[in-house]
């Protein structure tokens, strides 16, 4: 990296990812507070909070974990419902792979460690923009390590106050509230919101299962009503 | 112990599915079917994640006004329709879930 000009380029891209995912910011970092305290909540020692954190980086999987673990799930029971909250990075991961095929094993293996939510609706429409796909990826890392750094020290901040923000704050919902700033944009057609109308009211009906095998049962529910929706409309 | 175990097995779960197309694998080797049932999975999770939270917060089914997340759910998402601005829907969804529960 000898050549100055090449050099800033990269750099430039790196703060246009940092400064895009800024706005998000309001609601992941309420929410890896709330993620810590749920860990504790649960009966992790903070370490182990932060550790999972570290682990999973992905806050509905450690939402996840911190209610099955205080249910005191079987492992596997446990393991299974995070492969399904996360079963989208799946679909994340087919969709970033024809753009970052290029790239050397480790720089493919840490933005993949990094993917989210956030990270993925933001690259995928970096890689549309005109133009080569040169220094785009390091403006996946410049998304990925802001969100990375502030999402550890707020998971952190949280393990350690533990329960002490009164409840009256309703500061949960923030998790609620990413979530809907998530899905609405994953509603682009007709067959997107039949997959999730009978997700969602799946979810209501399914929700007195243990171990949130309601969350398993709505989600295949909803992508089954997807693929049957596009099967019908093209015909 | 066997926190740890789940720690680092939700470690490794949430990693291989992370890095399955980018790491491993090639997404057009797989069958066409199971590419068009993955453009559901995310509308499909989201939601299934989103519509207990507004509409059974305490684990019971309640769309009363006893229960604001629901209404200000709806706020939320009608700022998403219209603004997409991440800041501006969450800042509006805690807004009137504080103002709700302030005159209920």
């Amino acid at each position: 990296m000898s050549d100055p000009a090449a050099h800033s380029a990269l750099r430039a891209e790196f703060f246009a990812g940092a400064r895009q995912i800024a706005p998000s910011l309001l609601g992941t970092l309420p929410f890896g507070f709330v993620a810590g305290v749920a860990a504790v909540g649960a009966g992790m020692t903070p370490l182990q909070g932060v550790a999972l954190s570290l682990f999973a980086f992905s806050g509905i999987a450690q939402l996840v974990v911190a209610q099955l673990i205080a249910a005191q799930s079987p492992l596997v029971v446990t393991l299974a419902a995070v492969a399904v909250v996360s079963l989208r990075h799946l679909m994340y991961s087919a969709a970033m792979s024809p753009h970052l095929a290029h790239l050397p094993r480790g720089w493919r293996v840490a933005l993949a460690y990094l993917m989210t939510d956030q990270s993925f609706a933001l690259g995928v429409r970096r890689y549309a923009e005109p133009g080569a796909r040169g220094a785009k990826h390091y403006y996946m890392l410049g998304i990925s390590v802001t969100l990375f750094v502030s999402w550890q020290l707020t998971v952190l901040i949280g393990a350690m106050a533990g329960a002490q923000v009164p409840p009256s704050w309703s500061l949960d919902f923030v998790v609620t509230l990413t979530f809907i700033t998530l899905l609405v944009p994953a509603l682009r057609t007709r067959a997107d919101i039949a997959a999730g109308i009978v997700a969602g009211a799946t979810a209501l009906v399914a929700a007195g299962l243990p171990y949130r095998l309601s969350l398993v049962i709505a989600s295949i529910a909803g992508v089954a009503a997807g693929v049957a929706f596009e099967r019908l409309h093209r015909r | 112990m066997s926190t740890w175990i789940v720690i680092v097995g939700a470690g490794l779960v949430t990693f291989l599915l992370r890095a399955s197309f980018i790491v491993f694998a090639d997404p057009h080797k797989f069958p066409h079917a199971f590419r068009v049932a993955l453009v559901f999975v995310p509308p499909a999770v989201l939601a299934a994640i989103v519509a207990p939270g507004l509409a059974m917060p305490q684990g019971l089914f309640d769309l009363t006004l006893a229960n604001p997340r629901w209404i200000a759910g709806l706020v939320a998402i009608a700022i998403a329709v219209t603004v997409r601005n991440p800041l501006a829907i969450i800042v509006a969804g805690m807004a009137a879930l504080w103002g709700l529960q302030a005159m209920l």
